[in-house]
């Protein structure tokens, strides 16, 4: 924080020096035990963080890599192919990931199902999470809900270029997702036996109108209940 | 349909007074949304609006089909019609004085109405759709309807994937039932092998129990489907037509050269699709024509070898010309040296090569090679496998080169009068005398693929075909035509013309080509008679059209991430670089 310097000659006490060494200790002392015992942020983010317990401060430092910040709402993480019920992945290789994606990091080669109402999937779907701009235009444009950045964790690094080329092994992960229109649900499918598909019917969910509502979301994961705490904190930090 | 072209019964009391001359003699005069318009009597409202700039949306209608008139897209409001009723604009001929309108409300209303109708059972499943891109409903819905479905009970459920012959597959749910493939297959194709079953909104398109559709222009049904109900089983899949961009083209499958745009992406052919040319092809081509890129992409030489057998090795392209120079020209000076050249080639190799052989080599005669006769029918399709047997003709007369059957050639190579073979292009219309080849001394050979014809080489030279350079096809009627490169040549391969000069370089001739068109502007001029009003830079106007251009960029592991296509990845620009930084 910049303050003014007054630009004026010292006067008697600060020529004396002795008065000013003592009070710059002071200073010292009291952002040191501030720090060690008593420190608070207004920050009602770091303020929310369970930290403390004894011998730890309330200091915003974070020792990171044991402690670490939980992402905002809305975070864009490492992408997944979320699943369908029955472990294949909801993506039917429409490419329109890999048209909207402006780095051109998403390859897909396509193939056919012999047995399934969705007749297109993804033979091979790669993603080179090096070339990867993490704009979310691929989430964006997905018509299935096949793609997500919601697994809320960054690329992992590697000490090998080649283990950022993420394929559909690496891909295809996270809690499986089936909405009401799922042609797997409407018109079943040789591979889903008739009890799992009725389970599977009862557990789907109305395809979302907009990408942030609660049902597009991963179980546990609630961009409206994280937005509704953080708007409650801020009042609570007003008041 | 046959009512509403009768005039309405006019009153019998009043006298009809005469109708007025018309404005132009011979001609038909109207006016289409304000635009006066002067056509030949007969002319169809659509066309008509075509022919002034504007827009009538359609399905069914097709210009070389007849008429249905079913789709109902095409309403318009006409001054003459009965009782005020909108009329179909494919249907109706333009009359004298008549004022079309094809913008008030009521005929976008009837547009917008339609098009619910037409997509009321449609599945919308672009997502797995191969149409998507170039679908009708699609454009159409962006532009007339842009409204939510109405639709509160299930849709209809009809057949997804029918297997209808060995080339095409159809989605029965897509189908809007317009029947253009049912009148071409009745009335182009002359195979009637299509037809609509059951009633109302259960009808589809099917073939006859225990009858496949087997026509060989069976494939052009794909092209006239507006929607993505007939989809080719071939392209099924393999990519997404946006990505694509299309180069003018023509067919090397036979002697007709029907004309079309070679859809590629980075350096891979996906499909030919047929040009429309009037003179050659109308609009279509045969299925086997259609299948014949696959050596543009498959089975490839890329590199330069030298040796057969286990003394093979990978040579620099410029270490095998002047190698090959050397050996032909020792077999030339003995007087054993024979040439072989292929009518697969182009007119600009042809042309090269012979003026090579003559120039350089002192060769007058020269074998013809060239795939094996097919079958021919009536329509399109020649028996003459081979794209441009003129053209070689051609190129042969004009340097006084005589030309002897394929026959003589293996009847050279046994009796000994022939020890050393240039071959221009590998296609023997015999193959099983590749291997009488091999009692050769020294064959060069600068061939397309690696078959069985590369490996007996022991200079081989890689080639590019007609996907990768400029030129001319000449076809059986002596119709040069041009076809453009859509992708530079792959790996080490360079055209025939290109590897022919190298070769008249190292023996001394003055030759030097950069592209296509500098050949035929140096050597073009010995044949420019024989090829009419033939002009090399006049291609259709209708352009070339271009899809994605892939990042150049690669990754370490030589695999593109972000290309869209099937490139094999030893062949692609992306994993050379990748390999020459990893080094």
């Amino acid at each position: 924080m910049p303050y003014p310097l007054k630009n004026q000659p010292a006067d008697l006490r600060e020529s004396m020096y002795f008065p000013e060494i003592i009070r710059g200790f002071g200073d010292l002392a009291r952002h040191f035990f501030k720090n060690l015992f008593f420190s608070r942020d207004r920050n009602p983010d770091v303020l929310a963080r369970k930290r403390g317990g004894f011998g730890y401060s309330d200091n915003v430092t974070l020792q990171y890599p044991e402690e670490r910040a939980p992402y905002p709402p809305g975070y864009r993480g490492l992408h997944r192919l979320v699943p369908r019920e029955d472990g294949r992945p909801r993506c039917v290789a429409c490419y329109m990931c890999a048209t909207a994606c402006p780095a051109q990091c998403i390859y897909i080669e396509a193939g056919e199902y012999a047995d399934d109402p969705i007749e297109k999937y993804p033979v091979k779907f790669v993603i080179d999470e090096m070339r990867c701009i993490v704009c979310g235009f691929c989430v964006e444009a997905c018509p299935k809900d096949a793609i997500r950045m919601d697994s809320g964790e960054h690329t992992p690094p590697s000490y090998e270029r080649a283990a950022q080329i993420w394929d559909q092994k690496r891909l295809l992960r996270g809690p499986s997702v089936s909405y009401q229109y799922d042609p797997w649900l409407r018109r079943g499918s040789p591979s889903i036996s008739p009890e799992k598909l009725e389970e599977m019917r009862a557990r789907a969910k109305p395809f979302p109108s907009v990408a942030t509502d609660e049902a597009s979301q991963t179980p546990g994961f609630s961009v409206r209940a994280l937005a509704q705490e953080a708007r409650e904190r801020a009042e609570a930090a007003k008041r | 349909m046959a009512d509403e072209k009768k005039p309405a019964v006019p009153p019998p009391a009043a006298a009809r007074p005469p109708p007025p001359p018309p404005k132009n003699p011979g001609f038909v005069t109207a006016t289409i949304d304000g635009r006066e318009v002067v056509v030949k009597p007969g002319t169809t409202v659509i066309e008509a609006a075509k022919s002034v700039g504007v827009e009538i949306p359609f399905y069914c209608y097709h210009k070389r089909l007849s008429i249905a008139a079913n789709c109902r897209m095409c309403l318009v409001e006409m001054s003459n019609a009965p009782m005020g009723k909108l009329m179909p604009a494919c249907q109706m001929p333009v009359a004298e004085g008549v004022a079309v309108k094809t913008d008030t409300p009521r005929v976008k209303d009837q547009q917008r109405a339609v098009l619910e109708f037409l997509l009321l059972n449609h599945p919308v499943d672009c997502a797995i759709c191969d149409q998507a891109g170039e679908c009708k409903l699609q454009d159409y819905y962006m532009k007339f309807n842009r409204q939510p479905s109405r639709l509160d009970v299930p849709k209809n459920v009809k057949g997804k994937r029918v297997a209808l012959g060995p080339t095409v597959t159809l989605d029965q749910e897509r189908c809007i039932l317009c029947t253009r493939c049912v009148r071409f297959m009745r009335e182009v194709a002359k195979a009637p092998q299509l037809g609509v079953a059951e009633r109302g909104n259960e009808s589809f398109i099917t073939t006859f129990p225990g009858q496949p559709l087997v026509s060989k222009y069976a494939g052009n049904v794909v092209d006239v489907c507006p929607v993505g109900a007939l989809t080719s089983t071939d392209f099924r899949f393999r990519g997404r037509v946006w990505f694509m961009s299309s180069a003018r083209s023509v067919c090397t499958g036979c002697a007709r050269g029907c004309n079309t745009f070679l859809d590629y992406l980075n350096d891979t052919t996906y499909r030919y699709r047929p040009r429309e040319n009037e003179a050659v092809n109308k609009e279509w081509m045969c299925d086997d024509g259609r299948l014949s890129y696959k050596y543009l992409n498959t089975g490839r030489a890329l590199a330069a070898r030298t040796g057969r057998g286990a003394q093979a090795q990978v040579v620099g392209r410029a270490v095998a010309e002047k190698q090959a120079a050397e050996a032909l020209f020792a077999q030339a000076r003995a007087g054993t040296l024979a040439v072989l050249l292929s009518p697969v080639a182009s007119l600009e190799d042809l042309l090269a090569a012979c003026h090579v052989a003559k120039e350089g080599l002192g060769i007058s005669v020269a074998y013809v090679g060239g795939r094996p006769d097919g079958w021919q029918d009536e329509f399109l399709k020649r028996a003459d496998e081979n794209p441009n047997r003129k053209g070689l003709e051609l190129a042969a007369q004009a340097y006084g080169i005589a030309l002897r059957p394929f026959a003589d050639l293996v009847a050279g190579v046994q009796g000994g009068q022939v020890k050393g073979l240039w071959a221009v292009g590998t296609e023997v219309p015999d193959a099983a005398a590749v291997a009488k080849l091999e009692a050769l001394e020294v064959l060069v050979a600068q061939s397309y693929g690696d078959g069985p014809f590369a490996r007996a080489a022991t200079i081989l030279l890689p080639a590019s075909p007609h996907s990768e350079a400029d030129g001319t096809f000449v076809n059986f009627e002596g119709r040069a035509q041009r076809f453009e490169l859509a992708y530079y040549p792959r790996g080490e391969s360079r055209p025939h013309w290109a590897l022919a000069a190298a070769i008249g370089q190292a023996l001394g001739l003055e030759l030097s080509f950069a592209t296509g068109q500098e050949v035929f502007r140096t050597l073009g001029s010995k044949v420019a008679g024989a090829l009419g009003d033939f002009q090399w830079d006049s291609m259709p106007s209708i352009g070339k059209r271009f899809g994605i251009v892939p990042l150049a960029a690669g990754t370490v592991d030589g695999r593109l991430a972000g290309n869209r296509d099937r490139v094999p990845s030893e062949t692609s620009e992306d994993y050379r670089r990748a390999l020459a930084r990893s080094r």
